[in-house]
């Protein structure tokens, strides 16, 4: 984790920008801060238990720092306020970068732990994270937040299920990895930072927007395409554990961000700009 | 270089006490901060009668009254939201090419401006602003002064400016431009043929950069006739305290917050502005203008 995090800071300030500054130091504070308390619950655990394994977590005080610092690492509300300015202040492709590799780590922690996590924060978080992630998505004209904020609600859906179905949460992971670094290579090739940019994107590249439609859409999870696939299988199992009301809440939220992925869409695709 | 000698008579923020004197005079009466710095009190600044904290009103009644100004501002500011991002719909932020930002047609637009001059320093400058004919323009006039204040501390003075309000939301919270559609900055305006220094400030998140600006000049004809000045965003070189940067680069538009006029020369002047705008300017393809690659 902490290899990950010093590896990727200078890529974040590579540009001597003031604001890509800014994104590595606002990114290094989070981090730090996480890996600090993930070291402190397993210490915590060892004192209480003395078992050192951050795997074998007893301790109820010790899964919950536990719960808190991951969700800091991945950037699940309450936590995510850091991933926007972030992922706003580096480039695109190190923007992918901290989308997908840099969650790698945390996620395969929470998937070796899945056991000992708090159930009741976790859904909380999840639930949170797909709102806020789907709420403040909405009025962003940057491109680069507005894929942090798509990337807040759908580690919603993969955090909800993550206690019940630990391999649906690495299922929807992977999917996610691959539907986001396709829509952050296509933006980085069409180098659009901004809605207004998007909207020419159809004269350069006719085919490579067509793509980007279909791709956004399946990061909106509509049926046919890819991304609904993890939706689907992510509200079975809900509705199979007796959380029916909380699959429903997930479903009625991820609307919110299937209209910020229907706008991308929208500029990139289905309108001719004056 | 002419650059930096031209920076260094206008002198325009010398002291950097005096944007924060400036910004505080926003908040209360208390002009003469400069504590702040060093407890040295510039011969223009006023002396510090009162401490901060007496000047703080404890009246209830005004408390509910400003309460209730910033939840009706809040409320304003939650329904823009769902309009669209910063209250317009989203099709006109996707469609705009021009935008005008500060027009000059009654007192009120001019009240979102702060003349100031070298008098903050103990110089002699004079600036006034005020409507001009027909209200159709500000018009921003005085005298330059460039002798400096004998404090044996100032080598350089005569400075007038006109700098914007930031603009404050709901409970007094930056409220950030966002000019990340446009390249151009567009004034017209009708000058008396002498250059002015046009300043973006935009917010950093360090304070080691409260004091660096983004610069660039403007020439003005001194013709009865009016000009549209296009300024391209990508011309504007970083500065701090005056003093250009060795290293350069472009300005970010997602953050902007104020606009500064400065001038240099002795004698009286005179500037007319119909209005501040923004280009998209398709045609400029330009994307900075001075080296940005590693030197050495």
């Amino acid at each position: 984790l902490e290899i990950n995090t010093l590896a990727i800071l200078p890529l974040i300030a590579k540009p001597h920008h003031p604001r890509s500054i800014e994104a590595a130091t606002k990114y290094f504070l989070t981090q730090a801060a996480a890996s600090a308390l993930i070291l402190f619950s397993s210490m915590t655990n060892a004192w209480h238990t003395g078992q050192w394994d951050i795997t074998q977590l007893t301790c109820p005080t010790s899964c919950l720092i536990l719960t808190t610092a991951i969700a800091m690492k991945l950037g699940l509300v309450p936590f995510h306020f850091w991933f926007p300015e972030v992922l706003q202040g580096c480039s695109l492709t190190t923007g992918l970068l901290l989308s997908t590799v840099m969650k790698l780590p945390p996620i395969t922690l929470l998937y070796m732990t899945s056991q000992s996590l708090n159930h009741t924060p976790m859904v909380i978080m999840a639930i949170l994270s797909a709102a806020l992630g789907g709420w403040m998505g909405l009025n962003q004209t940057q491109t680069r937040k507005i894929l942090a904020f798509s990337s807040v609600s759908h580690l919603g859906w993969m955090s909800i299920i993550l206690i019940y179905s630990p391999k649906l949460a690495m299922l929807n992971f992977y999917l996610y990895v691959l539907i986001t670094a396709a829509v952050f290579l296509t933006l980085n090739s069409i180098k659009t930072l901004n809605l207004s940019t998007l909207m020419t994107t159809w004269a350069k590249t006719p085919a490579l927007s067509a793509m980007l439609m279909l791709t956004l859409l399946s990061l909106a999870g509509l049926p046919p395409l890819t991304g609904f696939l993890p939706k689907w299988l992510i509200i079975q199992e809900l509705t199979k554990q007796d959380m029916a009301p909380a699959a429903v809440i997930m479903a009625l939220l991820s609307l919110l961000s299937l209209f910020f992925y229907l706008r991308l869409a929208y500029c990139a695709t289905i309108t001719l700009p004056p | 270089m002419a650059l930096a000698v031209m920076l260094l008579n206008s002198a325009s923020f010398h002291a950097g006490c005096c944007r924060h004197k400036v910004l505080l005079s926003l908040r209360g009466p208390l002009l003469a901060n400069s504590k702040l710095y060093s407890s040295y009190r510039r011969p223009g600044a006023e002396p510090a009668k009162k401490l901060s904290w007496q000047n703080a009103d404890f009246s209830f009644k005004k408390g509910i009254d400003h309460l209730k100004t910033q939840l009706s501002l809040l409320k304003k500011e939650t329904q823009d939201y769902l309009k669209g991002p910063s209250g317009h719909q989203i099709s006109q932020h996707l469609l705009e090419q021009t935008k005008v930002l500060w027009q000059f047609r009654s007192q009120e637009d001019l009240n979102k401006w702060i003349i100031s001059s070298d008098v903050e320093i103990g110089g002699k400058s004079k600036v006034y602003i005020k409507l001009g004919r027909n209200n159709q323009a500000a018009l921003l006039y005085g005298t330059l002064n460039t002798e400096a204040p004998r404090d044996g501390e100032t080598k350089y003075s005569g400075y007038c400016s006109m700098r914007s309000r930031p603009a404050v939301g709901s409970f007094n919270r930056k409220k950030y431009y966002d000019w990340s559609n446009f390249n151009t900055l567009y004034l017209r305006v009708r000058g008396d043929g002498r250059p002015w220094m046009v300043n973006i400030y935009t917010d950093p998140y360090f304070s080691h950069q409260k004091d660096d600006l983004y610069s660039y000049f403007m020439f003005t004809r001194g013709g009865p006739y009016w000009e549209e000045i296009k300024i391209p965003f990508s011309k504007f070189f970083l500065s701090s305290r005056g003093r250009v940067q060795d290293n350069q680069h472009p300005i970010w538009l997602d953050k902007t917050l104020g606009f500064t006029i400065g001038d240099k020369i002795n004698g009286p002047f005179q500037l007319e502005i119909d209005f501040i705008g923004l280009l998209n300017d398709r045609a400029h393809r330009e994307e900075f203008a001075y080296e940005a690659y590693d030197k050495n």
